[in-house]
């Protein structure tokens, strides 16, 4: 499922219009987009930032940008695709400008030892566990890999606009996102009392 | 294969997954795992944590907030900027009409010639010091600007920022003070000052003392902090004195300037007296050369008064002579049978004068009576209500465009109306308490004055934000900034309504701005106390 695809009710014809009239400077037209698209871009900013009072200023702020810059939303691409792109842009600026973020470095990530998960414990992590928990759990990790995971399995977006949207290379984006599950699986491990993850020695396939 | 033993890495796993890996090294991993059981078991588990992944991050369990729900349509605020203009002109219509244009004509009615009363006070006066002095303030302007920049500019951080920002705001307010006269001589009395008879100051003389007394001769200003003040010689310039009581007794050249207690003049001030004072007694030998102006509890004038007599007293007592005009406002007016007044006499207060039939009048006193008490049956007494709920919409139009989430945060805090209110009464009493007491130091002065500052702005806001939520709970949630600026001024109606009840209304008045503020409090308590980014997105 795309959620890029399925944010708003609007077809494609009618989207088309709508951005034309709001481009036109139609009061009216701006109205129906951001009722259409705001809920979905303030649930994203919701699992990016941490209260619920930074989501709803950077839900308005967005769509303050999104209406500044609408002149130059190409539009044989997505809209949607090029909404999250600025939605995403302005979270992690926001974090960034906050300064505390508990990232590891890139150099530190590259070295760092992956050890592969047991499988069934997997599954029993994912079974012992709430929507409303991961999303506890998620907003403990660091921006970065908190950020790397919502982009990629809420917004879509491809390894090209992730490293866009973060700055790093496209190449270093699966690290990233292999190393935020492994974070992810951890901090639910430590909050649910499950046994640890981590294959036991020898137990690699 | 990556690992040793033949299979493949966990990584390597995810991109196959993901569509990242490239076509040739993607048929060697599916060759691979056609074959290999664990290798098979470990990517179809990662496949599931992705399956999973993106369900608990689509999951809809959180209301969506009525802010966002609807667009913030920019032509929506148009009438609300309408509104405040036409009221913000009525208002400075009405300011100037009913106080500033009948105080400059009394003025000048009283006999102030020199333009207006601004210019006397601060030009001639004892307040005007120089182009120094102008300069300082034109900084001091300046960076007050400057600041106000660097905070709108900051806003976005502002709860990060707070406490630095409020130090630092403070510092700069108070590097930006006018540095003390160098030229003056400063004494500080221990604990009490006296210039001996005989000795003169050549210079300014600035005291601060328990008692002071001025027996020798001050060839500039003399400006005293003191309990008590007496002078006994002679100044040459004016006198600008703050204590509990002041007597004058030697002559002074200049103006005379006090806010005291209680004030005696025994002498001749050549030039203008100004006293704000509980009580003042210009007794027979007391002369003034130019205008006396009093803010004063119970006078007796018995003096002669060269100029002018502008007077707010409570009780003033005329026996002596007075040159010129006077306009008295005040409770009693006793005009003595040794009195004198050459010019028009004009008297607003709540007793008919009481003139002695010795007294020789220029021509009779023109009394009106003043009524106490609302009058509801003036027209005039609505327009100001409309101006008073004006100011607060204006106000709460500001705020609503500038920190939008702020607002309806504490609009929301308001339906807390228990922690609410009694919060509200706490930090109403304690906030200016501890201001005062931490404006002791020198170094808290710096934090005390902004505090005070942001304390009467808080205060006049609170019934902002009660109204708001008000009109929320009358109207429904409001969506945009367009219908919250209807809710809003809805509440703002409601509340003034209230406040023009008679006997309850101050009441009620008061109950709302504890509300408010504590809504306030409570909203800056929990930003200030939010956690950094890593907190739980399911607090909210």
């Amino acid at each position: 499922m795309d959620r890029r695809t399925t944010t708003g009710t609007m077809n494609d014809a009618d989207l088309a219009q709508v951005l034309s009239q709001v481009r036109a400077g139609d009061s009216d037209a701006w109205g129906e987009l951001y009722r259409q698209y705001a809920p979905a871009i303030f649930r994203f900013c919701r699992r990016l930032l941490p209260a619920r009072e930074d989501a709803e200023d950077a839900t308005t702020e967005i769509f303050m940008k999104v209406r500044q810059k609408l002149g130059t939303y190409d539009s044989s691409r997505p809209f949607t695709a090029w909404l999250y792109k600025v939605a995403s842009n302005h979270c992690w600026d926001t974090l960034r400008r906050r300064r505390i973020r508990q990232d590891l470095e890139t150099g530190d990530l590259d070295t760092l030892p992956l050890e592969h998960p047991d499988p069934s414990q997997l599954e029993r992590l994912q079974a012992e566990h709430t929507s409303k928990e991961v999303r506890t759990g998620l907003a403990r990790l660091p921006d970065r890999a908190r950020m790397a995971l919502v982009l990629r399995y809420y917004a879509d977006m491809s390894y090209e606009e992730i490293a866009d949207t973060l700055g790093v290379r496209r190449a270093f984006v699966g690290v990233l996102l292999l190393r935020a599950r492994h974070q992810l699986r951890d901090a639910l491990s430590e909050s649910g009392g499950a046994s640890a993850l981590k294959a036991s020695a020898g137990g690699t396939p | 294969m990556n690992h040793s033993d033949g299979h493949f890495d966990e990584m390597t796993g995810l991109l196959y997954l993901e569509g990242q890996l490239d076509p040739g090294r993607a048929s060697e991993v599916s060759a691979h795992l056609g074959s290999c059981v664990p290798c098979r078991e470990i990517v179809h588990a990662l496949e599931t944590e992705g399956v999973w992944l993106r369900e608990a991050l689509a999951a809809e369990d959180e209301s969506i907030p009525a802010r966002v729900i609807a667009a913030p349509e920019r032509g929506t605020a148009h009438w609300g900027w309408i509104a405040a203009f036409a009221l913000g002109t009525g208002g400075a219509y009405t300011l100037w009409s009913s106080f500033v244009e009948p105080w400059l004509t009394q003025a000048s009615q009283a006999g102030f010639t020199q333009g207006n009363l601004l210019t006397m006070l601060f030009f001639t006066g004892a307040f005007w010091k120089g182009w120094d002095a102008m300069r300082s303030l034109t900084e001091f302007m300046a960076v007050a600007t400057l600041g106000t920049l660097v905070i709108w500019l900051l806003r976005k951080q502002w709860q990060r920022f707070t406490a630095i920002a409020f130090v630092m705001g403070a510092l700069v307010g108070a590097l930006a003070l006018p540095q003390p006269v160098a030229a003056a001589d400063v004494q500080h009395g221990n604990p009490g000052y006296t210039l001996p008879a005989g000795q003169e100051v050549k210079t300014d003389l600035i005291v601060a003392a328990e008692r002071t007394r001025i027996d020798g001769d001050v060839d500039g200003d003399l400006i005293v902090f003191s309990d008590s003040l007496i002078v006994n010689g002679h100044v040459k310039g004016d006198i600008l004195a703050f204590g509990a009581e002041v007597r004058v007794n030697g002559p002074v050249d200049g103006n005379v300037r006090v806010w005291c207690q209680s004030f005696a003049l025994d002498s001749a001030v050549a030039r203008n007296a100004m006293a704000w004072t509980g009580a003042s007694d210009f007794n027979e030998k007391s002369r003034v050369g130019g205008t006396l102006t009093l803010f004063s509890g119970a006078t007796e004038l018995d003096g002669k008064i060269g100029g002018d007599l502008l007077a707010y007293a409570g009780d003033l007592s005329i026996g002596g002579s007075l040159g010129h005009d006077a306009a008295i406002r005040g409770g009693k007016l006793n005009v003595g049978p040794n009195a004198e007044i050459a010019g028009q006499t004009k008297y607003k207060g709540d007793h008919e004068p009481e003139v002695s039939p010795g007294a020789k009048l220029g021509s009779p006193i023109q009394f009106t009576l003043v009524k106490r008490g609302t009058d509801y049956t003036r027209g005039r007494y609505y327009w100001h209500q409309i101006l008073y709920w004006g100011a607060g919409f204006l106000l709460g139009l500001v705020m609503l465009l500038v920190m939008p989430g702020f607002f309806f945060d504490v609009a929301q805090a308001c339906k807390r109306v228990g922690p609410a209110v009694g919060f509200g009464a706490l930090f109403l009493f304690a906030t200016p308490i501890a201001a005062i007491i931490v404006c002791a130091t020198i170094v808290g002065l710096s934090v005390g004055l902004p505090v005070l500052l942001f304390y009467g702005i808080a205060v006049y806001a609170a019934k902002i934000f009660v109204g708001a939520w008000l009109g929320e709970q009358l109207l429904g949630p409001g969506v945009g900034v367009g219908p919250a600026l209807g809710r809003l001024a809805l509440g703002l109606a409601i509340l003034r309504g209230i406040r023009m009840l008679p006997y309850a209304g101050p009441l009620a008045g008061l109950i709302i701005a504890m509300w408010g503020f504590g809504a306030l409090v409570l909203v800056l308590h929990r930003r200030i106390s939010a956690p950094p980014a890593g907190g739980s997105l399911s607090a909210a």
